[in-house]
């Protein structure tokens, strides 16, 4: 009956007391009607293109119908503008390539500046960091038009690939990282050994921010690869626009979701706009898994004043 | 010698900074003076520019109901994620960590399930001939797609969206947090009694309490500029429904249907005025950054 | 020094960068001045703009061009395309060269201030617009053509002849009857139509006469929910609603086609003539049997001495005015509105007349309809009500709220107060009057 936790020695484990169990079996039912109200929207997106619409309207709503309904849901798909959905799955591709690339290059540098420089008004260029960082990108939708239209990149790809470049969380991400996971110890032994700073960057700093890089890959990819807003208002041409942009127009241009507009044109119905919807998840879903223990280990941690 | 080494420190460090402080200028500061002097410009209505574009806004017969609108829709999204996620991840840090893995990766699953995918699955998710749930939601008396998705309960459509889609990834991330509280404070705190409760409410949770206000941050920047989710659903399945409901849309309609972009921009000005506020606040009247701050001043030799 | 040099530099390139955009974005006017960059490489490509049921048309007309001019087909939804080509506007680049609008649109477009859409008049042969037999005239504006109407969507009655042979009903000649014969249904489990979307504006306040969008003059307009011709549509409309035999669902809500029009339990409905092949018929929609419906004149309003129409739809082809080449686009714009070995198999009722001869020939001979529909629509195409004209605004993007208004309250006249009220403060916020 009596708490032995110190005999225990491990972390965290509650000990409850026998008549406590029910209150357990609340916690675990709380905690598992979370996790099956999390997964069910998911499970229909994945399960919904392998049937037809009258299947999908008819039959149990998280059953499966067939490999083959895949396959037509992606022919029907095709037949939208002649394969308009390639550019667009091409499009996402790379526009994340690229500005994962270089926000993460560029936001790895600027911190490790703030961090381990003698860069001059660290701290306002850390405030602004900071107030970028608050501030959403969707704020400066109609600001970045206004400018983007002035500089001639309208309705170019790189209207959409270089305001995503801009990630002034990855600086502070890495600001944090580089100052509190690194030992002053190693800087200083570097010194001594007359590195200089780009020597000392390359040579120690590098080496120990894989996790980093990946964190800043990571938050870096789930932002700009759902992106709506932006790409919606900057181009205008659909082989330029990207999946999420593809996704509102096929909303509003086809009878999937919008029956009064040419139903008896385009086989494009619930099935095949699952399907497009599921292209733009599945890589977020399968990053946001590859990376749950990065998430859990503390993103957060040395960041906050805890 | 020393003084040319701390030149070149200070080169060095502006040559590692540049690339993002050309970003920072090209996509947050010129576009910001930019839209700016378009919002103090000369438009069909105020012609003689000044504050002419911002009254222009505020006397928009949409702009105080779009305003409601997200002032509400914030009033039941933020707590209700303040409660489950603080709820949720104490409830997971009561277990042993590795019964908690299955769970915290079914926590993650619905965050690839944002923007226009959001609105895609919550309309199958809750159009009653197509939904999972419509046993349950026929419970509620709700058995025709017009009985949901009509104007009084977008408030409420919207937040469980935004809900959905982010309270998983933020219950792992606190999951995290608590996890960086010392082991010896839990102990200290056993050996005086203090039961689960106890352990939840009066220790760990104040513990956390800067990163659930940093999340609520994030989350209350992020909702006031809804846009996808109502302006899809309003272009497509219900005509209409929610159009210029919230205070995004109302910028987007005054700059490209009401051929308005000056009073578009004075609208962007204005959200961008709050939100840059309440970030300068946090940052300086608050100590939440303090420690991140204070390494600035630190030197390195 | 290097901070200060480096603030110097961003201080002064963002100054550059304002002086050159505040000059021309501060109003939708960018639209001169540009057509250099583009008569380098447009003066033979053309973009066109469609929706997924007139690409086709666009298909067509691209290869009919084939090796004379480069043709981009491009599908828009509707509700989008008016904000991509005000977009233009504001860049001063990247316009569509012919559009296929929804009606309304032609009215921002020929606002001077918005510049895109093309004078027809010195590149369209008088011809055909005299085909059109008056009913291209929604796109008569100031004394000239500024669009080519592509269909006319004039609306009817359309009754099915199975229901009303078993109840013993007659054809309604004026809305007194229409009400009455309606109110026959109830308990039968029939309606008479669905009035949760545009078709309540096309179908009831329009032929009415409601005064929504009675464009008076360039700067002023009526608006007037008091006027007794809404007043008498609220009074004749609600008693059927209360009554059940109105549904405040849309045509195309999902649950109304399950629950009612599949059953076959639609007795009659004021709906435009391209109803016919596109909403009753197809199987995806309401799926009605062959041999029961049929199309019979609008009711008269009393003391009307006309069966007036409205319109829900009849789209209208724009050609852009700022490209290089003004003939190939109003070129293009004739081919699509008026082709006539396109117009045979499509669903809407052309406006153009040789174009439509060959349709309504199809329709006679086809068997679904118990009796032919095209002599009602015929009779009823010159009919429709000229009270409202193209306005400045976007009233197309504001009939969306009467429809959400009437499936959420049921209230008819409170509906349609908020979406009157709401399009007379969209007509200040572009500089009209509104008046009574």
């Amino acid at each position: 009956m009596m708490n032995n936790s110190i005999a225990m020695q491990t972390r965290r484990k509650a000990r409850l007391r026998p008549q406590a169990i029910p209150a357990k079996v609340a916690v675990w039912t709380v905690m598992i009607l979370f996790a099956i109200f999390s997964v069910i929207p998911m499970l229909w997106l994945v399960l919904a293109p392998s049937k037809t619409q009258r299947q999908l309207q008819q039959e149990f709503p998280l059953s499966f119908g067939s490999f083959q309904g895949y396959v037509d849901s992606w022919n029907n798909l095709m037949v939208f503008q002649d394969g308009r959905i390639v550019d667009w799955i091409i499009n996402s591709i790379w526009y994340s390539a690229v500005q994962v690339s270089v926000a993460s290059i560029v936001a790895l540098l600027a911190g490790y500046a703030l961090a381990a420089t003698r860069i001059p008004l660290r701290r306002t260029l850390l405030i602004t960091t900071l107030v970028a960082m608050i501030v959403p990108q969707v704020a400066f939708v109609l600001p970045l038009f206004v400018e983007i239209t002035a500089l001639g990149l309208y309705n170019t790809a790189w209207a959409i690939i270089l305001p995503g470049t801009f990630f002034p969380f990855g600086v502070f991400l890495s600001y944090i990282y580089f100052t509190t996971t690194i030992p002053s110890e190693l800087y200083d032994a570097a010194k001594i050994d007359g590195a200089g700073d780009w020597a000392t960057f390359f040579r120690v700093a590098m080496p120990l921010s894989w996790g980093l890089v990946g964190m800043l890959a990571f938050f870096s990819f789930q932002v700009n690869w759902i992106n709506f807003f932006l790409p919606y208002v900057v181009v205008t041409s659909g082989e330029v626009l990207t999946l999420p942009v593809g996704l509102g127009i096929l909303f509003s241009s086809t009878p999937a979701l919008s029956p009064q507009v040419g139903a008896n044109v385009l086989p494009i119905r619930a099935p095949e706009i699952a399907l497009a919807g599921m292209m733009i998840a599945i890589p977020i879903l399968v990053v946001f898994v590859a990376s749950a223990r990065v998430l859990v280990r503390g993103v957060l941690a040395g960041s906050v004043k805890s | 010698m020393r003084l040319k080494a701390k030149t070149a420190a200070r080169i060095n460090g502006i040559l590692m900074f540049l690339p993002y402080f050309v970003l920072l200028v090209m996509f947050a500061v010129i576009p910001i003076i930019m839209a700016f002097n378009v919002s103090i410009g000369p438009s069909r209505l105020s012609p003689g520019g000044g504050v002419g574009n911002y009254l222009f806004v505020l006397n928009d017969f949409r702009f105080l109901s779009a305003l409601a609108n997200v002032g509400l829709f914030l009033a039941i999204y933020l707590p209700a994620m303040l409660i489950v996620v603080a709820g949720l991840s104490l409830l997971l840090d009561t277990i042993s960590s590795k019964y908690t893995v299955p769970l915290r990766l079914a926590y993650l699953v619905p965050a690839g399930i944002t923007g226009s995918v959001a609105i895609l699955v919550w309309y199958f998710m809750l159009e009653p001939s197509y939904s999972p749930f419509a046993p349950l939601l026929a419970e509620f008396g709700l058995t025709e797609g017009t009985d949901i998705f009509n104007t009084s309960n977008l408030i409420y459509i919207f937040a469980l969206m935004a809900f959905f889609t982010g309270a998983g990834n933020w219950i792992v991330i606190q999951y995290g947090s608590l996890q960086s509280i010392p082991d010896e404070v839990l102990e200290a705190a056993r050996v005086d009694g203090a039961n689960a409760f106890q352990l939840a409410f009066q220790i760990k949770l104040p513990m956390i309490r800067k990163y659930l206000i940093y999340m609520l941050i994030l989350v209350f920047a992020a909702g006031l500029q809804i846009f996808v989710e109502p302006f899809l659903i309003s272009s497509s399945v219900y005509p209409g429904l929610a159009k210029d409901w919230s205070l995004n849309q109302l910028s987007y309609t005054l700059a490209f249907t009401g051929s308005n972009l000056g009073a578009a921009t004075a609208l962007s000005m204005m959200l961008m005025l709050v939100m840059v506020g309440l970030a300068l606040i946090v940052i300086y009247r608050t100590d939440f950054f303090d420690e991140a701050v204070v390494k600035t001043e630190k030197e390195r030799a | 020094m290097k901070i200060r040099y480096l603030s110097g530099l961003a201080l002064a390139s963002s100054l550059v960068l304002s002086a050159c955009a505040g000059g021309g974005t501060a109003d939708d006017s960018g639209s001169t001045g540009s057509t250099d960059a583009a008569s380098a490489e447009g003066a033979n490509s053309l973009l066109i703009y469609v929706d997924p049921v007139r690409e086709p048309a666009c298909l067509a007309f691209q290869e009919k061009m084939a090796g004379e001019a480069e043709v981009t087909c491009e599908v828009v939804g509707q509700e989008e395309i008016l904000t991509k080509v005000q977009l233009s506007n504001q860049t001063g680049e990247g316009w569509p060269d012919v559009t296929f609008n929804p009606s309304n649109n032609v009215g921002i477009y020929q606002d001077p201030l918005n510049g895109y859409a093309l004078n027809l008049d010195d590149y369209v042969d008088p011809a055909i617009i005299e085909g059109y037999e008056g009913s291209g005239d929604w796109c008569l504006i100031d004394g000239s053509y500024w669009c080519l109407k592509n269909d006319l969507a004039q609306t009817v009655l359309w009754y099915d002849t199975v229901i009303f042979e078993e109840l013993g009903l007659t054809v309604p000649t004026t809305m007194d009857e229409f009400s009455a014969t309606a109110l026959k249904l109830e308990g039968t489990g029939y309606v008479a139509g669905a009035i949760g979307d545009q078709g309540f504006y096309a179908g009831y306040l329009w032929p009415s006469g409601c005064p929504i969008s009675q464009v008076v003059d360039t700067d002023t307009v009526r608006i007037n929910p008091d006027a007794v011709e809404c007043t008498r549509v609220f009074e004749l409309v609600q008693p059927l609603v209360d009554a059940g035999v109105l549904d405040t669902r849309g045509s195309f809500d999902a649950g109304f086609i399950e629950d009612v029009a599949r059953q076959q339990n639609v007795a009659m409905t004021i709906g435009p003539s391209w109803w016919g092949e596109f909403v009753i018929r197809p199987e995806d929609s309401w799926g009605i049997e062959a041999g029961r419906m049929t199309a019979a004149e609008m009711p008269t309003w009393t003391g009307e001495s006309t069966a007036w129409s409205g319109e829900w739809g009849g789209g209208v082809w724009v050609g852009n005015a700022n490209h290089p080449n003004p003939q190939l686009v109003a070129d293009a714009v004739v081919f699509l509105a008026t082709d006539p070995d396109m117009r045979e198999d499509k669903v809407t009722f052309p406006g153009y007349g040789p174009a439509f001869k060959k349709w309504r020939q199809r329709l006679i001979e086809d068997p679904f309809y118990a009796a032919d529909p095209t002599e009602a629509m015929v009779i009823q195409a010159p009919k429709i009500r000229q009270t409202e004209r193209p306005a400045r605004f976007d009233l197309r993007g504001q009939l969306g709220v009467l429809g959400t208004e009437i499936q959420g309250s049921s209230d008819v006249e409170a509906a349609t107060r908020t979406f009157m009220d709401g399009a007379a403060e969209l007509a200040r916020g572009v500089g009209y009057t509104v008046v009574n």
